[in-house]
């Protein structure tokens, strides 16, 4: 007879060659979690599990909440916000040194606010900053590597992709998960622009000043964000106070984002059509991850590993904080070659029980994941936002870029450091607005 | 490199749609051909996706509105959880017909065409193999709960019959997984 712990970690290494041989995540996920089941209790028992697991994802009232969100993401793309961001901060902050790069980190996080991604963030902000900051003189590295960072702010920004999905696998409440990324968030982008004033200091080469644009073009152009700026803050402000739930935040969300299109004259059947389309195209594929991050926790639940590992930690009677840096070592080894979501579905039902017995809040938890997460997204060799910044400047060098971002990326270190130092960073607000 | 993940919910591939907006399978309705039952499954996808999404939207929007302005709307979570029913199952099939499912590349990428392409279908066989899982599993339980007459408590909204359509997408899905896996080679992914 195999010890479950054994059974747990075959199907965890399973499941890393199945995801290496190319199968969906969701499939993968799934798969193994029935076959866990089928394995440790019976085969009769993963196919009612899966049955009844698939049907609760599909008809919970609380995943509504993700569709609607990236309805709303996608009508305020429709309404043309993806380059109003970083333009108003252009105006505002280019003729400083370095005003560009710290414009873009403003684009980015606005952006970041709408459409709830990385990936997302740093293509849009990119295709407008990069020739923006290169015409302007900018070093390459510098301007791309400051885009690359920038871009990880979408996915921690409210109302984020990443944070609903681990929401609804921990069953956490997506209101405090969101009011808790709040001042991460906020001092992930200051960390940013201060790397960026600092860098600038010691190499004023990096990034010239450009003309000053007067005041009678800056306060019209602050007009082009202001709409969408009430939009999100009254969505997540109205989540946060208890307004709305998270799935009447998301409605509500696209009732403005309409409201909003029309009002910027974008309405017609086509582009709520487009809207509709790229919104079911992405519903679809997280929907499946969903289903198969669900029944692979059941099974790594089953099989008892979380139980094994938080005991082996305990028993060695060290500080809760070296098993929490461990599991950075171990999520950004993982982030070498898993993406972000596979990184986190693969781990949550994994670390989070372990960081639960060792005290730590599963909201926290979610922060620090997604803000792990982020990290991946820039470190090496995988750093998904490098390789979209390098597909749309094709003559900068990965080198180049990756080169670029090392000053930020310390600047990523520092904040996650202070994140696990400081757990109140992220449990302050939610403990304000519960209170 | 191409990658997909949950995590990029803005920055997914669209599936490559044609100058006119269309996705190409819609395009590909040649008159009684298998193709143009295709493009009517790809059509019926996106309407009920649709009418699910704008539902919810609908419900959850007056619902809030109702509560503001005293005029409360009664079982409003039931109606949208009948609308994310419509709205999953139609997005998991479109999802399938792009084949839009989020995947690691890292290492397929490194590998020959002819390589990419077998495991390609080998990651579609696993696709139909969890979806016949689910078809089973789930007409396991619409079996023993179909006698119950299965409902929600305020509007009464039958769940065994939404039972009964995710049913049949999960036969759909599985079925279009294994297309993909047997299908012959297209001019497309070359000789």
């Amino acid at each position: 007879m195999i010890a479950p712990e054994v059974i747990g970690l075959l199907g965890i290494t399973l499941l890393l060659g199945l995801l290496a041989l190319g199968v969906p995540i969701g499939v993968g996920l799934a798969l193994v979690g029935l076959g866990g089941i089928a394995v440790m209790v019976s085969p009769e028992a993963a196919l009612i599990k899966g049955g009844v697991t698939s049907f609760e994802i599909i008809s919970k009232y609380e995943l509504g909440v993700l569709p609607l969100f990236l309805l709303m993401a996608h009508l305020c793309f429709a309404a043309g916000a993806s380059r109003d961001f970083f333009d108003v901060a252009a105006k505002f902050l280019g003729h400083r040194r370095g005003g560009l790069a710290l414009a873009s980190i403003g684009g980015c996080a606005g952006f970041g606010a709408i459409s709830g991604s990385s990936l997302a963030t740093v293509a849009t902000i990119s295709s407008v900053a990069l020739p923006e900051m290169r015409k302007a003189g900018y070093h390459p590295g510098f301007a791309s590597g400051a885009l690359a960072a920038g871009g990880t702010l979408g996915s921690l920004t409210p109302p984020s992709g990443a944070l609903i999905v681990f929401g609804i696998i921990a069953e956490q409440s997506i209101g405090k998960l969101f009011a808790a990324a709040i001042v991460p968030g906020a001092l992930q982008a200051m960390s940013y622009l201060l790397t960026i004033v600092l860098l600038c200091a010691v190499n004023p080469a990096l990034g010239p000043v450009t003309a000053r644009t007067p005041w009678r073009e800056r306060i019209p152009a602050l007009r082009k964000v202001v709409d969408i700026f009430v939009l999100i803050a009254f969505v997540i402000g109205g989540l946060m106070i208890g307004w709305f739930t998270p799935t009447e935040a998301a409605s509500v969300g696209v009732v403005g984002a309409l409201v909003l299109l029309s009002v910027r004259g974008g309405f017609s059947r086509r582009a709520v059509g487009e809207a509709i389309r790229a919104t079911l195209h992405t519903a679809g594929m997280i929907y499946v991850v969903i289903i198969g991050a669900l029944l692979f926790a059941n099974f790594i639940s089953l099989s008892e590993i979380t139980e094994a590992l938080s005991g082996a930690v305990t028993d060695l009677h060290a500080s809760p904080v070296i098993a929490i840096v461990l599991m950075t070592a171990i999520l950004l080894l993982l982030g070498s070659f898993l993406d972000g979501v596979a990184l986190m579905l693969l781990t949550t039902p994994i670390f989070l029980p372990i960081a639960q017995q060792l005290g730590y809040s599963p909201i926290w938890f979610g922060i620090f994941l997604v803000r792990t997460m982020e990290i991946g997204f820039v470190h090496p060799p995988l750093g998904l936002n490098i390789y979209v910044i390098q597909g749309l400047a094709k003559d900068l060098s990965l080198g180049t870029i990756f080169r670029g971002v090392i000053p930020f990326l310390a600047a990523d270190f520092l904040h996650l450091a202070l994140l696990i130092a400081f757990p109140v960073m992220a449990l302050w607000l939610p403990g304000l607005v519960a209170g | 490199m191409q990658h997909a993940s949950g995590s990029q919910l803005g920055a997914q591939q669209s599936g490559g749609q044609q100058p006119d907006g269309r996705h190409p399978e819609w395009s590909a309705e040649l008159p009684g051909s298998p193709m143009r039952a295709h493009g009517l499954l790809t059509r019926a996808a996106y309407g009920l996706g649709a009418v699910g999404l704008l539902g919810a939207t609908g419900a959850d929007a007056l619902a809030v509105l109702g509560r503001h302005t005293g005029l409360h709307l009664i079982g409003s979570i039931e109606l949208v959880q009948g609308a994310v029913v419509l709205l999953g199952c139609a997005a998991m099939l479109i999802a399938t017909m792009i084949r839009g499912h989020a995947s690691v590349h890292i290492v397929t990428d490194r590998l020959s065409a002819v390589a990419q392409r077998r495991l390609a279908r080998l990651a579609a066989l696993a696709g139909a193999v969890l979806f016949a899982v689910l078809a089973i599993g789930t007409a396991w339980i619409v079996g023993e709960l179909w006698a119950g007459y299965e409902e929600t408590e305020l509007l009464h909204i039958p769940l065994r019959w939404l039972r009964v359509l995710w049913f049949g997408f999960t036969v759909l899905i599985a079925a279009h997984f294994l297309y993909q896996a047997l299908a012959p080679k297209t001019a497309e992914q070359g000789a």
